[in-house]
């Protein structure tokens, strides 16, 4: 049964919204907890705002209140990555799309959208925040979990698959250009005592703390975070396993070569930013380097499958 | 009259077992078994749209839990009332577009038709496939005082609500599942299976596995839910106006990631003045440019047909006894309100004289518009009515003023009694299929008798209830239950 454009991109963008809502859930979710174990002096919650990727200013906020950011990312209707608005947009496109939809899979969306409506204001505050994240990220993945089990592996099902891994493999880089590279910066001969807690931290927001210590079996070390992240194709959330996704779904789709061209040049992008895994400055442009990539690979699809 | 209860206030035997169950559980847990069905139909996305303040806003479907029950003999005859009514509303209009024999031959007024707003000169010498243009319908019934249910108006547009019967049912199940194991209630979800074998066999015959597509307006459109429903039920594609190209062939084809496909037949939900800028509104943005073309040239069946609206003005709808006599040789099973027709002079005279005791209806507005119920009027609004009839005769016609039946309803104060209509489906194609039951909308405001959800109205289930001979629950049940559970999985 052919696909509509119009639908494939509905659902392609159903996809990263809801990524999008996820990602965001996990990366404030395990901020919070990072932040409550430095000193006050510490604390720095800006680089939440740079990671969600936002040009949107924080009305007259420097960006070190913890609650002016939580509600930014949270339930600011201003900021369009917030997660009420990528709840909402990820629940939009997908209404738009039922009739290729399993019936749960709506229902799924639907409540989380009314839960997030609901709940978003009043889960700013740190007491309240954690409970409300977690649901996020549970019912993304349960939403995953529907299409997963019950829909048939067609082009719908690619689109979707596509739209989540995209996001996903941009988000990996957005925290580690952020948070990673100003780790890496800490001047050689310094020692932060916390410099583990925060590198825990960086794997906790991408869920990957556990993954990584499994592949390593050593203590907590930059460089080599930034490459588990980075180059582990066997976990599904780094760059590099996100592409193989990407390029099993592209071989099922019609008429592939510019699109997979597209998956291969973001992939040697990719390989490129090896040398900058041990190098603050480096990385931040190599993740640059990466989005852009992405950014290009997504252009080429709408005009590949959307457009004509 | 109530539809569950007789004259002292005891239930009819149809409603017995429900009435009961409702002074058994008590009000409490009725308004609990309300509640779960009110977040059941929030979290299913169960809506529709209604436009205010400038924003079209998502609302959830209005539900009231006390189904409404009609006993499966009369139902029966309702049945094949409505498939006779359709059948010949449909001879009418393929012969309103072609030979005119019912004018020739004095039984419809030539003048109606030249006045028509809804005729469209476009598809003269059209002759879709079966002869049937109008193949999915609504007609809204209504029980009067007297006990009859009466034919109030037949929707042959893009009559929408067929949606919510299927997921009240749903709900209901739920809400009474006591009741659904003691009765034989028809069940209602084989409409989408019947509309898609319905669309299939109208494609064009060279296409043996057509392509089908529902053509909304789009996400603003109050029906929009529906639309939704019926292309995910059918497994057909949902399209907008923007994903439809006509070709140099004269076919219809959709854009694709692969390119562009053929598409057969369209179920179209759009007013067909907006369905081809370049046969009908020139600016409008929800068509197709060439559609006409390609469906003259029978490359694609378009359902209902353009031009069906012909036969659902409010003028026609006073012949339509006429026309099964005419068409078919038969009496009608289900009567029209009795009509006055103000083209002529004796019935115009009648509506004149007691013009306070009656509805008056122009012929060309949909939507309760225009009309102005007699003994709510004021003496001046009688007057300019009065004016307005003699001015222009034609454009009018006057109905006694209804005293629609109620059943029970849970409001604020209690379970009371409200009015109520009910508007069944018709499918016509090569065989005709009418829902069991239909949408029951309910006014829930006491006293009125607007229905329409944009306008505080709710929506009940409707059982269709067959009578057990031994009134046992274990006999007679099997194939009904069997039936109506494997049906419940889709």
């Amino acid at each position: 049964m052919a696909l509509l454009s119009r639908v494939a991109d509905r659902m392609y963008w159903a996809a990263r919204y809801i990524e999008r809502a996820e990602d965001s859930a996990r990366v404030l979710r395990a901020y919070g907890d990072v932040l409550a174990d430095l000193p006050i002096t510490t604390s720095r919650w800006h680089p939440l705002v740079t990671i969600s990727g936002s040009d949107v200013q924080l009305p007259a906020v420097s960006g070190s209140d913890e609650n002016q950011v939580a509600q930014f990312l949270i339930a600011e209707r201003e900021h369009p990555n917030s997660i009420v608005n990528t709840v909402d947009s990820s629940r939009e496109n997908l209404r738009t799309c039922r009739e290729v939809l399993p019936r749960e899979a709506w229902q799924t969306v639907n409540d989380l959208s009314i839960y997030v409506r609901g709940a978003a204001v009043t889960s700013v505050e740190r007491r309240r925040r954690d409970r409300f994240l977690a649901r996020v990220v549970d019912e993304s993945r349960r939403l995953d979990g529907v299409m997963i089990s019950t829909m048939t592996r067609d082009e719908v099902f690619e689109m979707w698959r596509l739209g989540r891994y995209i996001e996903r493999a941009d988000m990996t880089t957005r925290v580690l250009g952020v948070r990673a590279a100003t780790l890496l910066s800490v001047p050689a001969g310094t020692t932060d005592e916390f410099n583990e807690v925060q590198w825990m931290g960086v794997l906790r927001s991408l869920s990957a703390l556990q993954m990584y210590q499994r592949s390593t079996r050593g203590p907590i070390d930059g460089p080599s975070v930034v490459r588990f992240l980075l180059f582990d194709h066997r976990f599904p959330r780094s760059v590099a396993g996100c592409l193989a996704e990407m390029r099993t779904s592209i071989l099922r789709l019609p008429e592939y070569s510019t699109v997979l061209g597209a998956v291969e040049a973001a992939d040697r992008q990719l390989r490129r930013s090896r040398p900058a895994a041990d190098d603050g400055a480096a990385l931040d442009a190599a993740m640059e380097g990466v989005q852009v990539a992405l950014a290009r690979l997504d252009r080429v699809m709408h005009e590949q499958y959307v457009v004509h | 009259m109530d539809e569950l209860l007789d004259a002292d206030g005891s239930p009819r035997p149809i409603a017995r077992d429900l009435i009961e169950l409702l002074h058994r559980i008590g009000l409490d847990d009725v308004r609990e078994r309300q509640r779960v069905s009110d977040l059941e139909i929030l979290t299913m996305g169960i809506s529709f749209t209604v436009y205010s303040d400038g924003e079209n806003i998502d609302r959830a479907w209005p539900f009231d839990i006390i189904p409404r029950l009609i006993g499966g003999d009369e139902w029966s005859v309702v049945e094949r009332g409505l498939a006779q009514r359709l059948r010949a509303l449909n001879r009418f209009i393929d012969d309103v577009y072609n030979d005119q024999q019912i004018i020739a031959d004095g039984v419809f007024p030539a003048a109606l038709l030249e006045d028509s707003a809804n005729f469209r000169p476009e598809c003269r010498g059209v002759h879709p496939k079966f002869g049937v243009w109008a193949h999915i319908s609504g007609s809204d019934l209504v029980r009067a005082g007297d006990g009859q249910l009466y034919v109030l108006e037949d929707n042959l547009r893009v009559p929408s609500g067929v949606s919510y019967v299927l997921e009240n049912r749903g709900v209901a199940k739920r809400a009474f599942p006591e009741l659904f194991q003691r009765h034989r209630i028809r069940p209602v979800d084989a409409y989408t299976d019947e509309l898609n074998k319905l669309l299939v066999s109208l494609a064009p015959a060279d296409r043996s596995t057509p392509t089908i597509v529902v053509l909304t307006p789009g996400i603003f459109n109050s029906a929009y839910f529906e639309h939704s429903f019926l292309a995910q039920r059918m497994g057909a594609e949902l399209v907008e106006g923007q994903d439809l190209v006509v070709g140099d062939d004269e076919c219809v084809y959709m854009k694709t990631i692969q390119g562009l496909e053929r598409v057969d037949v369209i179920y179209r939900r759009i007013d067909d003045l907006f369905i081809d800028p370049e046969a009908f509104l020139p600016d409008s943005m929800l068509g197709v440019a060439g559609l006409m073309r390609a469906w003259k040239a029978g490359n694609v069946a378009i359902a209902n047909a353009p031009g069906a609206g012909v036969a659902d003005d409010k003028c026609v709808y006073a012949w339509v006894p006429d026309m099964i006599r005419y068409y078919l040789g038969e009496e009608p099973l289900i009567p029209n309100v009795p009509t006055f027709r103000c083209m002529y002079d004796d019935e115009r005279e009648h509506v004149l004289a007691n013009i306070g005791d009656l509805v008056l209806k122009p012929a060309n507005e949909s939507g309760g518009y225009g009309i102005l119920i007699g003994n709510r009027a004021t003496v001046d609004e009688l007057e300019a009515a009065a004016a307005a009839v003699r001015a222009d005769p034609r454009n009018w016609v006057a109905q006694p003023i209804l005293d629609l039946s109620t059943a029970p309803t849970l409001v604020d104060e209690g379970i009371e009694p409200r009015h109520l209509d009910l508007r069944p489906f018709i499918l016509t194609g090569e065989h005709s299929y009418v829902t069991a039951g239909g949408l029951t909308r309910v006014a829930l405001t006491k006293g009125s008798l607007v229905v329409n959800s944009s306008q505080g109205g709710g929506s009940k289930d409707t059982w269709i209830v067959d009578r057990d001979e031994s009134d046992g629950p274990a006999n007679g049940h099997t194939e009904q239950a069997v039936q109506s559970q494997s049906q419940g999985d889709r």
